[in-house]
């Protein structure tokens, strides 16, 4: 892991750079979100996902690209988490003033 | 946290960016990432000992292979790869390296190179051992069919490496080591090879023992070439030691009285018994020849050339076997050389005075006895009387001054029939030859010193 940190940290920043700016918008976004139903199959695909990284069941590249993706998901994901959260921080101090 | 899960909602659409930098990150890092870590791997093997070492990475998972000379090692080897970091999987395909009972090892030397066989025990012996066998052959050609394996005895680096030095004094032949048994055969390349080699066994580490040692000598070779045209008499080969070096060059002067000795005999050990008593009679027959050559290898002597005149040849070809010691063995293969042109009286006069002037014929001490050495020169008489048929000779015997003239006088006369009967054994007719005594009446030098006593101990040649 830190080593895939390590060679890989200027795609895993641009995923977290890319979350908090998707974070950011998603605050104020009014377009369509993913339904609750969706939300959970997607939720439990990724819960596979990382069981079989884990578990090191994909041998040779593709489980190497797994791996790559979803730490470059993760990280993107901490980003969206930022960005909302920074985002909705400078909306709710607005707020009181206006 | 609630607003967390409101906002999730909508960060689906980042993903599609994410996917396609995902896409170029995995397609453009993968090539590198598999060559980096297969650097790294190597790089942790550099202390391991494996031969045949591969190592292929796909994606972070590597396939390392090899064969270990021991299990430990073996292990040791996929943990240092283990531990690289990055590495996610090891798909280990290592095994050990096949074990070899008997442990053989082996040098085999002919003509035109060493072929190093058998097994090895690790990749540093095997190199250890072709870079010694090199050094000690100096140009000769070193192959390796060597093969690593375990199971090697203790210090057996050692031992080779003590047999690779003797591979160098090897003609041909092969040394083999099985297990801690060391077995030699072939023919050595100097004399005294043997031997050495033989010495050098007694060094061989703690543990290996020799089962069979069947190096053999080379042949003992001593040459004698008599050459009429250059006036000669070359001496090579070898001789066992400078006392019999000396005594082969004196026996050579006395019985080659015209020829110049060129001495070129290297002492060496390993000369068959009765040695000398073997090359002095050979000697003494080639000097009975006009030219010829004569080659003593190991108990063999072999004589070839032209004899003066027919009868020396049949003497020759029956009398030498018989002077050998037991076991020696003689083979002759004696020619005539055809007779000169006869000369008139005066000539054949020079002809003999000639001769008398360059050698002395000798006798036991005080007796009438023609010494052996003297063969050569009264074959070298005979031939010439042979050329002058119509003439008669008188052969005059003298003495020196010492003693009582009666004695002197008899001794004279009866040294002169001794060559007469020499003469006509040799073929020709008894008729033409006188024996006369003078005893010390006739010095040619001075009888008050012994130069000059030997040269008035002569038989003269006169033609009548």
């Amino acid at each position: 892991m830190a080593y895939l940190v390590m060679f890989h940290w200027g795609w895993l920043l641009a995923s977290l750079l890319l979350g908090l700016a998707m974070g950011w918008i998603a605050v104020v976004h009014r377009g369509p979100g993913v339904s609750r139903l969706t939300a959970w199959w997607l939720s439990g695909l990724v819960a596979v996902l990382v069981a079989v990284a884990l578990a090191r069941l994909i041998p040779g590249r593709p489980g190497y690209w797994l791996d790559l993706g979803l730490l470059m998901f993760a990280c993107y994901l901490v980003g969206c988490a930022v960005g909302s959260w920074l985002r909705h921080r400078v909306l709710s101090r607005h707020a009181p003033a206006a | 946290m609630h607003g967390l899960f409101r906002w999730s909602n909508k960060w689906w659409p980042g993903l599609i960016p994410l996917a396609v930098f995902w896409t170029i990150a995995a397609w453009t890092s993968t090539p590198p990432l598999e060559s980096d870590l297969a650097a790294r791997s190597t790089a942790a093997l550099k202390d391991t000992v494996l031969d045949k070492r591969r190592i292929v990475v796909d994606g972070r998972d590597v396939t390392f292979g090899g064969d270990a000379f021991s299990e430990e090692g073996r292990r040791g080897a996929v943990a240092s790869v283990e531990a690289v970091s990055g590495v996610r999987l090891v798909n280990d395909e290592t095994r050990l390296v096949p074990e070899a009972k008997p442990f053989v090892w082996s040098a085999e030397r002919d003509v035109v190179r060493v072929t190093l066989g058998g097994s090895s025990p690790l990749p540093s012996s095997k190199g250890k051992l072709l870079e010694a066998a090199r050094a000690s052959l100096g140009g000769v050609e070193v192959v390796d069919q060597m093969k690593l394996s375990r199971g090697a005895p203790p210090r057996f680096d050692n031992a080779a490496l003590l047999l690779l030095d003797q591979i160098g004094k090897l003609k041909d032949g092969k040394i083999t080591i099985s297990d801690t048994k060391v077995s030699l055969s072939g023919m050595a390349r100097d004399l005294g090879g043997r031997e050495a080699i033989t010495a050098a066994l007694k060094n061989l580490p703690e543990g290996f023992s020799v089962a069979a040692n069947e190096i053999k000598a080379p042949p003992y070779i001593v040459q004698a070439y008599k050459d009429p045209v250059a006036v000669t008499l070359t001496l090579t080969g070898y001789v066992p030691d400078s006392n019999v070096q000396a005594a082969l060059a004196t026996a050579a002067g006395r019985k080659f009285f015209s020829e110049k000795v060129v001495d070129n005999l290297k002492a060496s050990i390993g000369a068959p018994a009765g040695f000398a008593n073997a090359v002095v009679p050979a000697l003494g027959a080639l000097s009975r020849l006009s030219t010829g050559t004569l080659v003593v290898s190991d108990r063999e002597v072999k004589l070839s050339g032209d004899a003066l005149y027919d009868a020396a040849a049949a003497q020759i070809r029956s009398g030498l076997g018989k002077d050998f010691p037991q076991g020696w063995q003689f083979k002759a293969d004696i020619s005539v050389k055809p007779a000169a042109a006869p000369v008139d009286a005066t000539v054949c006069q020079q002809l003999l005075s000639d001769l008398l002037a360059k050698g002395r014929i000798r006798f036991e001490s005080g007796r009438a006895t023609i010494d052996p050495d003297s063969a050569g020169l009264l074959d070298r008489l005979v031939e010439t009387s042979l050329r002058c048929p119509s003439v008669n000779i008188e052969i005059a015997g003298h003495t020196d001054g010492d003693g009582e003239d009666g004695f002197n006088q008899a001794l004279s006369e009866k040294r002169a029939q001794a060559v007469a009967d020499y003469l006509v054994k040799a073929g020709l007719p008894a008729g033409r030859f006188t024996a006369i005594g003078y005893g010390s009446s006739q010095p040619v030098a001075s009888n008050d010193t012994d130069e000059g006593k030997a040269q008035n101990r002569r038989i003269d040649f006169v033609v009548r």
